[in-house]
């Protein structure tokens, strides 16, 4: 069997001898060695530490069960040194006794044979076990060992104490770090944030001088249309009067061209008249009436209407009449506004094919699409063509104000919806309004 | 620091060791045993070592002191009660006992040193012979 470490003890009195050879004869006695050897080992311990004693004041004694068969092995180690001859005589009372020195001291090895051939580890471990247990030190001894517990722990908070000071150098480093870059940071957000309120408020001014500009400009189309209805309508009424036939009559080129101012006051009125709906939409002057109203009937009018304008065959109108009970809550007239702006322009732009108008219910929307096969609008124009007075510079023959989108437009927004188109030239375009089916608030 | 008991029991000094001897107390009891020796004029001192388990070569050289100071103060020694084991390990240490005379038991040591104090009536003291223990009644 291996080494296996009974017992350490250290002599360093006179005392000690005692302990250590009671100690010794315990261990003896537990594994197992008669009386007489019990006492032969005790009385070799005593001989032997005594001796050690003389000349240094620190033995160590360690018990060890080894070898197989197994020994009682006693190793005493000192430091000073020792004269095999005067222990000599105690080699009679065991089985070997060897003694080394080197330069670190002098180790004397005590062997005895244990009686048992063999010794198991469980046995050994209960000897160990049994000789702690009985262990009485005595108070020097005690107050030794937590002299130098107590030395250790000083070290220990020592060391601590050192650590903790590196530790809280590092942290004090890194807190001014971090303070500085808040600091820096602090500043620069101070900064922005001062530039932020300025620009803000420089926003502010500009979209109320913005809001200012619009009004002015909503006030002065009101003004101007209506100053100029009171003066076109006479205009046309006095045309009307001329080419009466009741009149003098007129030769064949002034009816020409009366017929030719007759027209253009006509337009100049529709002009002037669509202005002014503008304006009072810009204005939110715009209050719609807001009733339950058929599609279905609604879409037939704007059939029946739309027919007369086609002026070529080629040209095909569609309207999906929508089915019965296809109700929305919205202003009648306003609604049917929009659809004929969307339709006259659809019609406007398209030379042949078809212009289509479709309404469809999706998640509490109608959504209605007024669809031609016209000649498209350029990605570019998307947005414009929803300004007032734009008109795209292609169709030169095309007569209009430019008026009608914009309005159709702000009239979906009266009605709480939205418009949208997608177009490409020479593809058609699609214009698209979502309307909610009920009211708003 | 403990001491040995000396009772004196007649004209006996009796010295019962019933611990393990310190080198203290071994120095102390032989200072206290000369100094009763002298106080008494006792002539015969009964050393029981009942009591001890082990006898090392200091407690051996220690009792051999004691013995040889007891005779020049005029004081017959005689160790008494060893234990077999003490016996052998002492031989097997090779550790004689000089002048001490040993007896079984203290009733055995008693009746030696009563027998000698009758020789002593009408003797000269004859020197007391080296005993070693193996050799002793």
């Amino acid at each position: 069997m291996t080494d296996a470490n009974l017992l350490q003890l250290a002599l360093r009195r006179e005392q000690d001898i005692f302990e250590v050879r009671q100690r010794g004869r315990e261990a003896a006695a537990a594994l197992g060695l008669e009386h007489q050897d019990q006492i032969r080992i005790a009385t070799a311990l005593s001989d032997i530490g005594r001796q050690m004693l003389v000349h240094a004041p620190n033995v160590e004694v360690r018990f060890t069960v080894t070898g197989e068969p197994p020994n009682l092995r006693i190793l005493m180690h000192t430091k000073g040194h020792l004269d095999g001859q005067t222990i000599a005589p105690v080699g009679r009372l065991v089985d070997v006794l060897e003694l080394t020195s080197d330069g670190q001291g002098t180790t004397v090895m005590l062997s005895r044979r244990l009686p048992d051939d063999h010794v198991s580890a469980e046995r050994v471990g209960e000897v160990k076990r049994m000789l702690a247990s009985s262990a009485v030190a005595s108070p020097l001894d005690e107050l030794a060992s937590q002299n130098e517990h107590l030395l250790s722990a000083l070290d220990e908070a020592h060391r601590q104490r050192d650590r903790l000071e590196v530790l809280n150098n590092e942290l004090e480093e890194t807190n001014r770090g971090v303070m500085a870059l808040y600091l820096e940071l602090s500043s620069e957000l101070e900064e922005t944030n001062r530039g932020v309120v300025a620009l803000y408020a420089e926003l502010d001014d500009k979209s109320g001088q913005l809001r200012a500009a619009s009004e002015a400009k909503t006030r002065f189309l009101a003004n101007v249309s209506h100053e100029l209805r009171a003066p076109v309508t006479s205009v046309i009424g006095l045309l009307r009067l001329i080419s009466d036939p009741g009149s003098d009559p007129l030769t064949a080129a002034q009816a020409e061209q009366i017929g030719l101012i007759r027209a253009s006051a006509a337009d100049l009125l529709s002009l002037v008249n669509d202005l002014l709906d503008l304006a009072k939409a810009e204005s939110g002057r715009l209050d719609p009436m807001w009733t339950q109203v058929d599609l279905g009937q609604m879409f037939k009018q704007l059939r029946g209407t739309l027919k007369a304008v086609l002026t070529t065959p080629e040209v095909e109108l569609v309207v999906d009449i929508p089915e019965d009970g296809s109700w929305i809550e919205s202003d009648e007239a306003l609604l049917s506004q929009i659809l004929r702006n969307l339709l006259h322009n659809a019609v406007k732009f398209t030379d042949r094919g078809e212009v289509s108008m479709r309404a469809r219910c999706e998640e509490r929307s109608w959504i209605i699409t007024v669809a031609d096969t016209g000649i498209g609008i350029a990605p570019a124009h998307h947005e414009r063509i929803f300004e007032e007075f734009y008109q795209l510079p292609t169709r030169q023959k095309v007569r209009g104000t430019g008026l009608g989108l914009p309005y159709a437009r702000k009239l979906v927004a009266v009605l709480g919806g939205s418009m949208s188109m997608e177009s490409e030239p020479g593809r058609g375009s699609v214009f698209t309004v979502t309307l909610p089916v009920t009211r708003q608030p | 620091m403990d001491r040995v008991p000396i009772l004196k029991i007649g004209p006996v000094l009796l010295v019962s060791i019933q611990v393990d001897m310190q080198d203290q107390m071994a120095l102390a009891l032989q200072e206290d045993l000369g100094q009763r020796i002298v106080d008494t004029g006792c002539r015969g001192v009964i050393i029981d070592i009942t009591g001890l388990d082990i006898v090392d070569s200091f407690v051996g050289r220690t009792l051999s002191t004691i013995a040889s100071i007891s005779r020049v103060l005029d004081a017959e020694t005689i160790v008494v009660g060893m234990r077999p084991a003490v016996a052998i390990t002492l031989v097997e240490l090779g550790l004689s006992l000089n002048g001490i005379r040993t007896a079984l038991n203290v009733e055995r040591g008693m009746e030696l040193l009563a027998r000698r104090a009758d020789e002593d009536d009408f003797a000269e003291p004859d020197f007391v012979d080296e005993h070693e223990i193996s050799k002793s009644p």
